[in-house]
């Protein structure tokens, strides 16, 4: 089965494996692949699979769209040919890589998802801001629609479900303390306790794993961005 | 309604399969478990079976908190991190992610459940003391406290709780004017020198807390314990109840 690999800016936010015949791209939420960005048309493009063969149409876009950096009105892709959509690009595999998910992790790069993960990203400067302010490192996520920040400078820091955990987490049978997160020396790791596959970063479900700073935390429906400080 | 209350099981199967069958014979509604059912003893994934199988509500320990990582337990004595650690090594993931879902206090109306005391529920304080008790009343919001923790059955009651009062092998209603911490002794390793399990049941109706004595089969216990290579004072400890 082909897969088309999202990427923006250069981290992965989505993965799409399909058995469709016709994939469609663009800003609207009734797309197959939807772009959040003003760069983007409404109905930008289309994928079209036929056999072994796949075809991209620009759907005559205001801004367009390019294949390796070709501005193109259709064209034939060939494996890991990368299709350029505003801030977006879609690489495309003509076999999905077999190691599954977590495979998309090929360069390290980060797999997201919503608006939120991605606005979590972006917003650099204001987190060098908090961290310098907290003096310690830093979860930032959100909690009720707002955004929270929590300090995280204890040995052990618990995250789930629970009233009593340090980080609060939602999501649909998340443990009452779903995960810890530890302080090794003058690093994190983050440790999974609650049940299986609710704890993830940048994307890959783990059972431990060392954070580094901007890794992105996900319990559950909540996502956290690890922010590294001073110590 | 009558609730069933044990506490302090600690990997201890024959004296939580005895308890268990005596609260059977009883028109007993609920089954609340107040925390540590691992740690010391040697079949600490069974005990968990058998009490998420039986318990309505699962509080958290410290030795729950312990095998999670938790708790630095290097403040533990010798045997409890010995024990703590093999634990660790027995449990499955299933089991981590049972404990994970255990809560930290309960309040139905004016009764509350905590294993160690309503002061800071996850710092595991002791309440022995009149002046340990006075701090526990402070942060009590209920009427009746029961907990666990200890191993000791013990009643502090808050107007003249200078004695602190014993009240086992019988029944005991609480005045409707004082408020009480009731610690209902520990299932698998009583330290008030009777050897036998302890646990409570409390008529919600008539306000009665009853203590309950059941002897098991320790000389098994102990063998499992021995076989597991656990410390031998905490194998020695059940025969006497220390």
């Amino acid at each position: 089965m082909p897969e088309i690999i999202v990427k923006y800016e250069d981290k992965v936010i989505e993965r799409v494996v399909t058995e469709k015949k016709r994939i469609s791209i663009g800003r609207t939420n009734d797309n197959d692949i939807v772009l959040e960005n003003r760069g983007v048309s409404r109905k930008h493009a289309l994928i079209e699979f036929n056999n072994n063969a796949a075809v991209v149409i620009d759907n005559e876009s205001l801004n367009g769209t390019f294949v390796n950096n070709r501005k193109i009105t259709e064209e034939v892709l060939r494996n890991e040919d990368i299709i350029t959509i505003g801030k977006y690009s879609l690489v495309y595999h003509s076999e999905a890589s077999r190691e599954g998910y977590g495979a998309a992790n090929f360069d390290g790069t980060m797999v997201l998802k919503t608006k939120r993960q991605k606005q979590l990203l972006e917003n650099t400067k204001m987190e060098r801001e908090i961290v310098d302010r907290y003096g310690s490192s830093v979860l930032l996520g959100e909690e009720n629609a707002e955004f929270s920040e929590y300090r995280i400078d204890r040995e052990v820091t618990t995250i789930g479900r629970a009233k009593f955990v340090h980080v609060h987490a939602k999501g649909f049978l998340l443990s009452g303390i779903q995960a810890k997160l530890v302080k090794e020396d003058s690093q994190y790791s983050l440790v999974n306790l609650g049940r299986k596959g609710k704890t993830r970063v940048n994307g890959e479900e783990i059972d431990q794993c060392l954070l580094k700073n901007g890794d992105l935390i996900t319990i559950g429906k909540s996502t956290f961005k690890f922010v590294e400080g001073k110590h | 309604m009558l609730l069933a209350l044990i506490s302090d099981v600690h990997g201890n199967l024959e004296a939580l399969s005895a308890v268990l069958e005596d609260i059977n014979k009883q028109p007993v509604d609920r089954i609340y478990c107040l925390g540590d059912v691992v740690g010391y003893g040697s079949e600490p994934s069974l005990c968990l079976e058998l009490v998420t199988k039986n318990c309505d509500i699962k509080l958290m320990g410290n030795h729950e908190y312990a095998v999670l990582g938790l708790e630095m337990i290097d403040s533990y004595t010798y045997a409890a991190q010995t024990s703590a650690e093999w634990t660790r090594r027995q449990l499955t993931d299933y089991d981590f992610s049972i404990i994970a879902d255990f809560e930290m206090e309960r309040t139905f109306d004016d009764i509350y459940f905590v294993h160690a005391s309503p002061f800071k529920p996850d710092q595991w304080h002791y309440i022995l003391s009149p002046e340990e008790a006075a701090i526990a009343f402070e942060h009590l919001k209920a009427s009746i406290c029961f907990h666990g923790h200890s191993h000791i059955p013990l009643i502090f009651s808050e107007v003249s709780n200078s004695q602190p009062r014993k009240r086992i092998g019988h029944s005991f209603i609480p005045d409707r004017d004082n408020r009480y911490l009731v610690n209902i002794g520990s299932v698998g390793q009583p330290r008030d020198n009777d050897p036998r399990a302890c646990y409570v049941t409390f008529d919600t109706d008539e306000r009665e807390i009853s203590f309950h004595r059941v002897e098991y089969d320790i000389k098994t216990t102990q063998k499992k314990m021995a076989q597991a290579q656990l410390p031998e004072m905490l194998i020695d400890r059940l025969a006497v109840g220390r």
